[in-house]
């Protein structure tokens, strides 16, 4: 019986090999997708996942309030908080305090000497709560004492080669010496913390003189681990207070977030946090499949009038209408199967690609059993979804009525229910599209208010000021260098920030407003091309300009003042002077808006030096490395172009938009294979009446008009239901971009337009195929 | 009014050839009521079927009104079929989404008729046909015969010269079929060439020559007086 049916399956496969080409690519063509889309979610979902304690680690958080109704969330803590909570709190169990370097070091050993490696300073329970397994040491004792370093096992090749690093001296800085106590295996891709080595955190305190009992500065990552079944909410309660235990007038809560959403979750309640993007994806693939059946549904019933008289016959000599049913639900399932066989070696030549676009090291384990699982389940549900409606549709035929000629009850509400969900899915996705590409395209080009071309930047060492204005002196003089400036953060990203500034009629210790903090040489603003709007800029001529200080117009604005120039201001202690106001530019990705600014000039600060050149950047470059050897010849010459970096501040937006745009655009392709399915099952099914109408004189142009009445009254609709609902999905979306684009009603027209022409084109195909045939063919059809 | 010389038609599948029409010679002319007969499968219906320019021949000519017409495009046989020639079938092809009315209505829309132009002769081959009361109905709330006055109505609602009829009482009980046969004979009375396939005597007895077709020959051509 089994071969039976196999073979009456596979027969009609190959017999009908344009349909079921059509059939198992379209379906084959979805699954790829969602498969693709599956590994990058299940890669996602993954992340730190290794830690045989994550479900008792939770990363702790500072709630900042502002004045103007702003909360400031951060993941930086005081350093004596990790060590305090352990020893109040009687469910935490360990605690550890996390930090990258301040600045960069040069580590080296024998004659081995690098400047990129990067690293953490963590405490003794760092190795007991997280779980990097170790290759070499003392698993108990990784860091046996504040002399230790524990290093990768990528980092120990680039040093060591094959010899036992263990017990070896390494050097940072010329300036302190030490250790290896053990070698890790390299973090894996999907951790949150990707280090090469790790040193005591007490190297904060020894390398940059910080002292670690200060709960004014919060810079730190604290991480803690609670004994079994703490009940969290009530732990939660017990932290929140810490900071304002320690710290006078502080607008500071802190709360706890599983370190399970560490990398998925925001802290801050922005929208636009990867776990929504794993959502969209999940949707984007089940979309997909969905869109990828109802194909699949769409081409089968058409195909029915052919069918018809195979189940009436079958019916005739006994079928049950179950059996039948079975039948083609075997069918379908064993489409799916197939195109699932297909779409495996599919994905197998997409991967490379897709890990590219996806900056994730995804790969297809076949003997994962989650994934397995998810597999089978794909087969499953492909297989049912798209067989369930075309095996209740044709094993419920009466015989009788398809033997005479008869096949449908007309109006199917099931069917046009499904046509119109997949032109609205497909207007819906146009449009998303577009609003995401133009965003997108918007931030990239935007005029933030600094030039970021033409500049390059170099990460200096500590202490290197001795040397800096011989070097600046030099640099200047090479053929191509514009400016030569230096600062503690470049304007992509300043993270330096203080509420502790006072200036006149500021209410008495409120410190609601936060002013981002950068400390500048000369020339700082005309390197950037920044727009000074009042006052003047910084100028060596003028005498000292230290303690003058410049503002960006959003301070101006926060410290309501009537005329700033000149007004004193307060930061910390010292006492400064305002001397202009610059032109309000971006120095946060576009999704922060501008905040308020306050620029001094402070050499003893300075951490990049930034060099404009005219623009023919590699033989400038070569000659700055050369300038740069004759000061430092010990240190490695590592420059960045600050356009790069710019870009690399949408990485994730932009990955994600081309990931999307690529899906969606894979989506409208199998929907327009649906139309195409869709519109060949209703001339089918109209094939009679359409020869009816040739014999009484219609001609093509008649033929065509007809049917593309029917579907535009569909296209209108679906339009109708997509349009309200990508508008607000788009400006919710849109709505966490600081800066962002107007949806433009050209995208409604657009997508309007574009499934128009999609079903223009399918209807004036199937006509002609229809007109070019005898009338007496068609009416006969059945 | 219609002359055909050495009409071949055969049709093919992967391997077989049939040969439905061999070397068929004939001439109808104009006011003439022609009925074919023949056993099923003879080639009848393919005849009635290229004589209405719904099919084409493999090869012979076609004459119609005197002009060659086989090689016709498909515009060009659309033309001729719309100005000239009125269709009824053994199944009425009717369509179901359209009442009464509208089918009827329907050769009128392709031949660019004015709307109170259509609506007048609509009415009146509503009346002629006595199936005014059904003018709101859709084909499958009719009786069979209601559903072939209503394709004789549609067939002749552009006044064709030619009416081409197939076992137009095939599907129908003989008081209808009768109804229809008397229908056909008026308006072959009032001037209307009529060629009919069919395979009731009964109905063959109301034209005026009967071709007899075997294997697709014509085997003979009888010449009848009308009772």
């Amino acid at each position: 019986m089994l071969k039976i049916f196999l073979n009456t399956i596979f027969r009609k496969l190959y017999l009908q090999k344009g349909y079921s080409l059509i059939n198992i690519l379209g379906l084959a063509t979805g699954i790829t997708c969602s498969i693709l889309i599956l590994l990058w979610v299940q890669y996602e979902l993954s992340f730190d996942s290794f830690h045989e304690n994550k479900d008792k680690l939770y990363a702790v958080y500072e709630n900042q309030s502002y004045a103007d109704g702003e909360t400031f969330t951060v993941y930086s803590t005081p350093a004596p908080l990790a060590e305090k909570l352990k020893k109040d709190i009687t469910e935490i169990d360990k605690a550890t305090r996390i930090s990258k370097p301040w600045g960069k070091l040069m580590l080296s050993s024998g004659g081995a000497t690098y400047m990129d490696g990067s690293g953490l300073c963590v405490d003794p329970d760092f190795f007991k709560m997280f779980s990097f397994p170790v290759l070499l040491g003392d698993p108990n004792l990784l860091m046996p004492n504040e002399r230790s370093i524990v290093i990768s096992e990528k980092m120990s090749k680039k040093y060591f080669g094959e010899t036992n690093p263990l017990g070896k001296i390494i050097s940072i800085n010329s300036n302190f010496e030490y250790r290896i106590s053990a070698v890790l295996k390299d973090s894996p891709k999907n951790s949150s913390f990707y280090f090469e080595y790790l040193l005591p955190f007490n190297f904060i305190k020894e390398n940059w003189e910080f002292d670690l009992n200060n709960w004014d500065s919060h810079a730190f990552l604290t991480i803690i681990q609670v004994k079994n079944n703490s009940y969290i909410p009530n732990l939660e309660t017990k932290v929140k207070p810490y900071i304002k235990q320690n710290i006078e007038y502080s607008n500071t809560d802190l709360a706890l977030q599983p370190f399970s959403d560490y990398h998925l979750h925001s802290i801050s309640g922005k929208k636009l946090s990867p776990i929504l993007y794993v959502h969209i994806f999940a949707l984007v693939a089940f979309i997909i499949l969905l869109i990828a059946c109802f194909n699949y549904m769409n081409l089968s019933t058409a195909r029915s009038e052919r069918r018809g008289k195979e189940v009436a016959v079958r019916k005739v000599v006994g079928a049950q209408k179950r059996g039948l049913f079975a039948l083609f639900m075997a069918e379908s399932v064993l489409i799916s199967l197939l195109a699932f066989g297909l779409a495996l070696v599919l994905v197998e030549l997409l991967l490379p690609f897709f890990k590219e676009l996806t900056q994730r090291d995804l790969s297809l384990n076949l003997s994962d059993p989650n994934l397995l699982l998810s597999f089978i389940g794909i087969v499953l549900f492909t297989g049912f979804i798209s067989g369930s409606y075309p095996a209740l549709f044709l094993s419920s035929f009466k015989p009788i009525r398809i033997l005479k000629g008869k096949l449908y009850s007309d109006s199917n509400l099931f069917r046009r229910l499904m046509v119109i969900t997949q032109f609205t899915i497909s207007v819906g996705l146009i449009i998303c599209t577009s609003v995401i590409y133009r965003q997108l395209d918007y931030l990239q080009d935007k005029d933030i208010g600094y030039q970021k071309d033409n500049i390059i930047y170099i990460e200096m060492m500590d202490n290197f000021q001795d040397q800096y204005s011989k070097l600046k002196e030099s640099l200047i003089k090479i053929p191509g260098v514009v400016k030569v400036t230096a600062a503690n953060q470049m304007p992509i990203n300043f993270s330096n920030a203080t509420s502790d500034v006072s200036w006149k009629n500021k209410p008495k210790d409120d410190e609601s407003v936060l002013f981002q903090l950068s400390f500048v040489d000369y020339d700082f603003i005309e390197t950037f091309e920044m727009e000074v709007i009042d006052g003047r800029g910084f100028s060596s001529e003028q005498g000292v300009d230290s303690l003058k200080l410049i503002i960006n117009e959003t301070a101006a604005a926060a410290m309501k003042m009537s005329d700033t120039i000149g007004e004193k201001v307060k930061i910390w202690n010292y006492d400064g002077e305002v001397i202009g106001i610059v032109k309000d530019f971006n120095f946060n990705s576009l999704q922060v808006g501008v905040k308020p600014l306050i620029m001094l000039i402070s050499s003893d600060e300075f951490k990049y030096i930034a060099i404009k050149t005219d623009g023919n950047e590699q033989p400038i470059i070569n000659k700055i490395g050369e300038t740069w050897k004759t000061y430092y010849p010990s240190i490695p010459f590592k420059y960045r172009l600050l356009r790069d970096d710019f870009s690399y501040l949408y990485k994730a937006e932009s990955r994600m938009s081309s990931i999307f745009i690529s899906f969606t655009l894979i989506a409208l392709i199998i929907s327009s294979l649906g139309l195409f399915g869709l519109s060949s099952y209703i001339i089918e099914k109209k094939y009679k009446e359409m020869g009816i109408r040739k014999v009484f004189g219609a001609e093509f142009q008649d033929l065509f008009k007809s049917f593309l009445i029917r579907f535009l009254k569909w296209i209108l609709l679906a339009n109708l239901i997509a349009w309200p609902i990508s508008y607000f999905l788009m400006q919710w979306w849109l709505a966490g971009f600081a800066y962002r684009i107007h949806i433009s009603w050209l995208e409604f027209i657009g997508a309007g337009a574009l499934s128009t022409l999609i079903a223009f084109f399918t209807v004036f195909y199937q006509s002609y195929k229809i007109s070019s045939i005898t009338p007496i063919k068609a009416i006969r059809h059945e | 009014m219609i002359k055909t010389n050495n009409l071949v038609k055969k049709f093919r599948t992967d391997d077989v050839e049939t040969t439905a029409l061999n070397n068929v010679n004939l001439e109808i002319n104009e006011g003439e009521f022609v009925a074919i007969m023949g056993p099923s499968g003879c080639g009848k219906s393919t005849l009635l079927n290229i004589l209405g320019l719904l099919d084409t021949p493999t090869s012979g000519e076609l004459f119609f009104n005197q002009e060659q017409v086989e090689h016709y495009s498909e515009r060009q046989q659309t033309k001729l079929r719309k100005n000239n020639i009125g269709f009824v079938f053994q199944s009425f092809n009717l369509i179901e989404e359209l009442t009464v009315y509208e089918n009827i209505e329907l050769p009128l829309l392709y031949m660019k008729v004015s709307s109170s132009e259509r609506k007048r002769r609509v009415n009146e081959a509503l009346e002629r046909m006595k199936i005014t009361h059904r003018a709101k109905h859709f084909p499958q709330q009719l009786s069979g015969g209601q559903q072939q006055r209503t394709a004789i109505a549609r067939a002749v609602i552009t006044n064709p010269k030619l009416i081409l009829a197939d076992e137009p009482t095939g599907n129908l009980d003989s008081a209808n079929g009768e109804e229809v046969m008397n229908l056909l004979t008026q308006l072959n009375e009032n001037g209307t060439t009529i060629v009919m396939v069919t395979h009731s005597p009964s109905d063959a007895d109301s034209s005026n020559r009967i071709i007899q077709l075997f294997d697709g020959h014509i085997i003979t051509e009888n010449m009848r007086q009308k009772l």
